[in-house]
């Protein structure tokens, strides 16, 4: 080191190393106690039993308090709130006992002006040489701004599950809605028709999607029934309001006049007044008329189509037949439109009905009608066919 | 590029529009849309030329059906031209073979 | 269901002694035995666990109704004893925990013979004439400092996830689990805890009964300990010179000689 003689150096000159290594040194020096009273942290020595036997006037300053008050007569937990003493005693005073440390963990000190402010609580244990505890160091930093930012998050993610919360129920309440609007466009159940089997198959093409295809089998009378069955155009709310109304105006039809092409022909002109121009809305439907004769125990079924593939009959002895409707039209494209007509009994025989299969796009045959498909899929009959079975649907 | 692609050309007889690809559920809204931009004037006859129309869906027919209704309220007249035996076929099922007019020969379509 | 998997039950000891089951608070899983269990193998069968959504438990087995109440956590130390097969065995339950087990005893009273409790509280909110230490504005607040602590967790609860490497003789086992509860699963055992009410329980039990209790215990203040004491006919009061609220953690030897001794007053 070097020095003027006969002076002190200027603590302001620069440029001269001697000096500022100095200037340094007499800095650290004098700050070593001023560092722990001052530091921009709370500093806390405590026995093992929490009574508080070191304090900082940094601490001090925030909780507002005298260290006579406070050095020998307060433990750490009389720091904390309510709240911070329960997870102390739970959480905090276990874990460092487990570990002799413990980092970062947040807890709220009450001052004397009643308000808390938010810390970040570090403590580790001072262990004597044979290992057995002697104190617990504490530092304690200001989180203020911190918790904020972390009160903010989680209002955020609580918005957030909440939302999610509202979401899934109100999922829920739309699949509910959508499920009884679905059986009320379709029957739960078949009625017993006297010398016939009934049966229905429906697959709709996802749950939340409200279909187009429809079907129904009701007594018009003491000893006649009538179906139906048909597809409108398109799929969802739309489609299921069409479904709807065709459905009801069909049954309501079929009781008026249960003559078959009498019934297509107050539906088209119900769909048509109601469903014209840019949007029109139509389906293909084929309704029919059960009489089944207790005498003979055969069934005579005479049916209209719009506009939909022909049905087909099982006969017992395994031929299928088409029940051809040609020239039957689209119900609800215009004013007045024509319906074909078809009729046969059932005697030992299978009357099957179906909706046009959902593929889009049938291959590498995009011709093939859905039809012959469908005859395909009907199943040979039993050895000895128990009698006349019903109109089941196959969508 | 979209699987349906639509000229349209003025012939002596009205507006000619080429459905060249696929009609269906994605496509359909492609030629609705352009039904409502398209003017007829009475006595015109809107010619489809379904000669390159690989594929019709329920909601083809639809379309096709939108366009009649539009003729129709222009008091005007439409005919398919050149409709592709699967097409056909379908709308024999449906009916619709008695409901438009149509025509094998796109040329001849437009003749008044 | 694989019970033993559920409870991540732990079996150590004398397996030809009586069995003593120890049951952890609220807080905390079977690690916080670890003082107690040394003083215990040589003459007893140790059987630990974690109640479920606490330390190494099977989470996917946690039911919010289930738990929502202390019957809920009671069952699993019913369960774990019939699995086990256990008669007549001394159950240590640690704060609720101690709760918990008098429930237990009354569910199955063939599986348990004697309870001690450490640091128990039928009831933490204050009511008319009587002192549980807490208001319900206090809980809310213990429920605020379990949110914070939860969302700093990884900075907080990695290390001990993570084991402690300066520590070695705690061991991997030891550390890794301790404390480390699911945060949503936490929040329903500290409503359950701390909003419940056994009092009415307190006179049923039928068994031999230690308390324990600490000279200072935020947690337990000494007026419910004697009030404890008081429900329980016949039960023996001790007072640990200990302060918190986890006397086998603060002061194990005393803690450990007082259960030895109740224990061998059993035989």
């Amino acid at each position: 080191m070097t020095a003027r003689a006969g002076s002190q150096p200027d603590p302001y000159e620069t440029g001269d190393d001697g000096t500022s290594n100095a200037m340094f040194a007499a800095l650290l020096e004098d700050s070593a106690e001023e560092l722990y009273e001052s530091a921009p942290c709370g500093y806390l020595s405590t026995l093992m039993d929490g009574t508080i036997a070191k304090i900082n006037l940094t601490l001090l300053d925030w909780l507002g308090m005298e260290r006579e008050a406070v050095v020998g007569r307060m433990r750490f937990t009389d720091l904390l709130t309510m709240g911070g003493k329960l997870y102390h005693e739970t959480h905090f005073a276990p874990l460092l006992r487990m570990r002799n440390e413990i980092s970062g963990i947040a807890l709220e000190i009450r001052q004397a002006d009643g308000d808390r402010r938010p810390v970040l609580v570090s403590s580790a244990v001072k262990l004597s040489g044979n290992g057995e505890p002697l104190l617990i160091r504490t530092t304690l930093f200001d989180a203020r701004d911190r918790r904020a930012y972390e009160e903010e998050l989680l209002r955020e993610r609580k918005a957030a599950e909440e939302a999610r919360r509202e979401a899934e129920a109100d999922r829920a309440r739309l699949q509910d809605a959508l499920a009884a609007l679905q059986q009320s466009l379709l029957p739960t159940t078949l009625p017993p028709v006297p010398g016939l089997e009934t049966a229905a198959y429906y697959r709709a093409a996802s749950p939340d999607q409200l279909g187009g295809d429809f079907y129904d089998l009701f007594p018009v009378d003491g000893k006649s029934f009538a179906f139906f069955l048909g597809d409108v155009c398109g799929k969802g709310p739309q489609a299921a309001a069409v479904t709807s109304l065709t459905r009801y105006t069909l049954r309501a039809a079929a009781l008026h006049d249960p003559d078959p092409v009498s019934a297509l022909s107050t539906l088209n002109t119900v769909l048509h007044e109601r469903y014209t121009g840019g949007d029109p809305r139509y389906c293909t439907a084929v309704f029919g008329i059960l009489e089944p004769d207790p005498a003979t125990g055969e069934t005579a079924v005479r049916l209209a189509s719009g506009g939909h593939p022909p049905a087909l009959v099982l006969r017992a002895d395994g031929r299928v037949d088409f029940l051809p409707t040609p020239g039957g039209v689209l119900v609800g494209i215009l004013p007045s439109a024509p319906f074909a007509t078809a009729s046969t009994t059932l005697a030992p025989a299978t009357l099957s009905c179906s909706t046009p299969t959902a593929s889009p796009r049938p291959a590498p045959d995009r011709t093939a009608p859905p039809c012959t498909a469908t005859r395909r899929c009907v199943p040979s009959p039993p050895p000895t066919p128990a009698g006349p079975r019903t109109p089941s649907s196959r969508p | 590029m979209s699987p349906l692609q639509i000229t349209v050309r003025n012939a002596a007889s009205g507006p000619v529009l080429g459905i060249i690809g696929e009609l269906d559920h994605t496509t359909a809204p492609q030629l609705r849309d352009l039904l409502a931009t398209l003017t007829l004037q009475p006595g015109q006859r809107l010619v489809l030329d379904l000669g390159r129309m690989q594929f019709c869906d329920s909601s083809g027919i639809t379309a096709l059906i939108v366009a009649r209704n539009h003729a129709l309220a222009a008091q005007a007249d439409i005919t398919l031209a050149a409709v592709p035996a699967h097409t056909l076929r379908v709308l024999h099922i449906v009916g619709l073979d008695q409901v438009f007019r149509l025509n094998p020969d796109s040329q001849a379509a437009t003749q008044p | 269901m694989d019970i033993a998997r559920r409870n991540n039950v732990t079996e150590t000891g004398n397996p030809d002694g009586p069995t003593v089951v120890l049951a952890h608070g609220f807080g905390c899983d079977q690690n916080m035995w670890r003082l107690t269990v040394p003083a215990l193998v040589a003459e007893y069968r140790v059987v630990l666990f974690d109640y479920v959504g606490s330390g190494r438990s099977d989470l996917s087995a946690f039911s919010e109704d289930r738990y929502a109440s202390l019957e809920g956590y009671a069952q699993d130390a019913v369960e774990v004893a019939e699995t086990l097969d256990l008669r007549d065995a001394v159950f240590v339950g640690h704060s609720v925990s101690a709760m918990i087990g008098v429930l237990a005893a009354g569910m199955a009273p063939e599986r348990f013979g004697a309870l001690v409790m450490v640091a128990p509280s039928p009831r933490y909110i204050d009511d008319e004439g009587y002192r549980g230490g807490f208001s319900a504005q206090d809980i809310d607040e213990l429920l605020e400092s379990l949110e914070s602590n939860y969302l700093g967790w990884s900075a907080a609860m990695a290390p001990v996830i993570m084991g402690n490497g300066d520590r070695p003789e705690l061991g991997e086992e030891l550390t890794s689990s301790f404390c480390a509860t699911a945060p949503d699963m936490a929040r329903v055992f500290a409503r359950t805890t701390f909003l419940s009410d056994s009092r009415d329980a307190l006179a049923g039990v039928a068994v031999p009964t230690l308390v324990l209790e600490c000279t200072q215990d935020v947690i337990a203040p000494r007026e419910v300990g004697a009030f404890v004491h008081k429900a329980i006919p016949g039960s023996t009061l001790v007072t640990l010179d200990a302060t918190g609220h986890c006397p086998h953690l603060s002061a194990p030897e005393a803690t450990n000689a007082a259960i030895t001794e109740f224990l061998a007053g059993l035989r």
